[in-house]
């Protein structure tokens, strides 16, 4: 038996979102089906920035545990905090959202996204299969009723469906996997495992690499990673936008962090068997991602496609390990930049695609003349996707180039080279039409004509421009002084 | 006393079935139901690998209490699913579901 004594106050944040969470839950049902609840989504974000300042104050950069069941350490307290400031800039657009569409019941989506961040916060957290189990599908089904929130709309319900299924079948292979692992060791803890690991895969190579490919395949899924990546478009433009934000996002996120955990404290015996095919599922994803976004008129499909390939960026960090700790910063670093620039992107398209009432890139056409602002953090947040100076997105991947480099893996980094090459066309193709005036012909041939008249400025609430500006803030801020961030990830123990 | 590889060959079998379920039948109430036959193999793993395996302890059973009950979770929030699709298109055949494409 392993004895262990419970320092609860480590699950402070957690207790307090949920606590939060419940009670939002219940004010909506008292305050009746219809109408409109801002003071709901203004709590969320109370919420979420009272956990984040308590996720810095109580847990702060201290190593401790509750067993293995719940790990508190730098690795965990940063992506969870990044999570937390993503999800309140995601309420604020959900804010913005719900205002225009009555038929959304208002206050679920909000104690919705709120259990979902808690599942995040606990999946990151977890060195044991079952918490972690626990986290990810508390963070799966909460996604699944976001994503066919408009369930008057049928692409919404068509996708949360596509969503649920795919969904399902990835959290069972998972789960095959880890059994095989619980029963070869007798243990859930990742701690265990990976004490046992290099052992284990003398005894029984095929089970060991079997139950590893479940793993990586069913995260792979979660991830939206080519081969499984087909789910991403299609759940993408089906949900609600705010979702699709959240989804590209945070989901992403959280599910990177766990993968890292899992393959570092528990395959990181075996790391010789599995780095290369994690550099081929990368070089893939890049590939793939940037060549079908090309043709994509879409805009979220766009950002659906665009989002696999970044999945491949934050994947090469993995195949091309360094030191654990180097390693975890270079991810680390990309994930902040890409959560910024994606977020705010997504805030520009919710005001962009309301407005016009389209989902068509030609929404896009002429936004400068009708807003400038808004297409002026646009732009900045697709110059740094697709990875141009001045912006985080650059230093990101060149310091994930550099890493890859350093590790021997030249044809992965000549990979990134040539999909950051192709992504230019989509990314500058959006920026383009936003910085030309849309001539008669295309006016006329658009069905959001209407809506593209100069005069017509998309109606953006402060909550976009709030969300807008911090995130331009932040990737112009990195792009100019990324030394805050990287030096002070590189001091850190992770783990 | 049944030998521990007939148990991992149930589950696997099982497991099989599951698959091919979800990737050829056009219902979705026997697309879930194939889900829940995958989860139910992982649950015979555990609880065979808890029992008779190399390490059998009690660990293997809580997995099983756990997976159970968010199974039925998942069930529950994709028959709702399911029905806001069926009002919404008049059929559950995932072949007619194509309004998102590439």
């Amino acid at each position: 038996m392993i004895s262990y004594t419970a320092d609860w106050s480590l699950l402070t944040p957690e207790i307090v979102l949920a606590a939060f969470a419940l009670l939002i839950f219940t004010i909506d049902f008292m305050t009746g089906v219809k109408g409109h609840k801002p003071f709901a989504g203004r709590l969320s974000i109370v919420a979420l920035v009272t956990a984040a300042v308590l996720m810095i104050t109580v847990n702060g950069t201290q190593s401790a545990g509750i067993g293995d069941t719940f790990l508190v350490d730098p690795f965990s307290t940063v992506v969870k905090v990044m999570i937390l400031l993503g999800a309140a800039l995601v309420v604020m657009i959900t804010m913005y959202y719900v205002e225009r569409h009555e038929d959304v019941y208002q206050g679920e989506l909000y104690s919705l996204i709120l259990f979902a961040v808690i599942g995040a916060l606990i999946m990151v957290s977890s060195a044991d299969l079952i918490t972690l189990f626990i986290g990810l599908e508390l963070l799966s089904i909460s996604a699944y009723c976001m994503v066919g929130f408009k369930r008057y709309r049928k692409q919404s319900a068509e996708a949360a469906v596509k969503y649920i299924v795919l969904g399902g079948t990835a959290s069972a292979f998972i789960l095959y996997g880890m059994s095989f692992l619980y029963g070869l060791t007798g243990s859930t803890s990742l701690t265990v495992i990976g004490g046992q690991i290099g052992e284990l895969f003398q005894a029984y190579p095929f089970l060991i690499m079997m139950s590893l490919l479940f793993i990586l395949g069913g995260f792979a899924f979660k991830m939206s990673v080519v081969p499984f990546h087909m789910w991403a478009p299609d759940v993408y433009e089906g949900a609600p936008v705010p979702v699709t934000a959240f989804l590209s996002a945070i989901s992403k996120i959280a599910a990177f962090a766990v993968v890292l955990r899992l393959f570092f404290t528990g395959f990181g015996g075996i790391y010789e068997e599995w780095a290369f095919l994690i550099a081929v599922i990368a070089a893939l994803t890049m590939i793939a991602g940037s060549l079908i976004a090309l043709p994509q008129r879409n805009v979220k499909r766009l950002m659906a496609y665009s989002g696999i390939a970044q999945a491949g960026f934050l994947l090469v960090p993995l195949a091309a390990v360094s030191t654990v700790d180097l390693t975890i910063s270079v991810f680390m670093f990309y994930a902040v930049a890409y959560m910024l620039m994606t977020i705010g992107a997504f805030a520009v398209i919710t005001a962009v695609t309301e407005t016009a009432g389209s989902e068509d890139v030609s929404a896009f056409s002429g936004l400068y003349y009708r807003s400038p602002f808004l297409a002026l953090g646009m732009s900045a947040f697709l110059v740094s996707l697709a990875g141009l100076p001045v912006s985080a997105g650059i230093i990101g991947k060149a310091w994930i180039f550099i890493h890859a480099v350093s590790a021997g893996y030249l044809w992965l980094a000549a990979v990134m080279v040539a999909a950051t090459v192709i992504s230019f066309f989509y990314y500058f193709r959006i920026i383009h039409r936003m910085f030309t005036q849309p001539g008669e012909a295309e006016a006329a041939r658009t069905e959001v004509a209407a809506a593209l008249e100069p005069g017509s400025l998309p109606a953006a609430s402060p909550g976009i421009i709030t969300v807008v500006a911090f995130s331009l803030t932040g990737t112009i801020g990195l792009g100019l002084v990324p030394f805050i961030l990287t030096n002070w990830f590189t001091g850190l123990t992770w783990f | 006393m049944v030998s521990l590889n007939l148990f991992l060959a149930l589950a696997a079998i099982l497991f099989c079935i599951g698959l091919y379920g979800v990737l050829t039948r056009r219902h979705l109430v026997i697309i879930l139901v194939s889900i829940e036959l995958m989860l139910n193999a992982v649950n015979i793993n555990l609880v065979a690998f808890s029992s008779i395996g190399p390490f059998a302890n009690i660990t293997g059973q809580v997995f099983t209490i756990f997976v159970i009950t968010v199974a039925a979770a998942e069930a529950a929030v994709g028959l709702a699913i399911l029905i806001a699709l069926y009002r919404n298109r008049s059929s559950i055949d995932v072949i007619k579901q194509d309004l998102l494409r590439w």
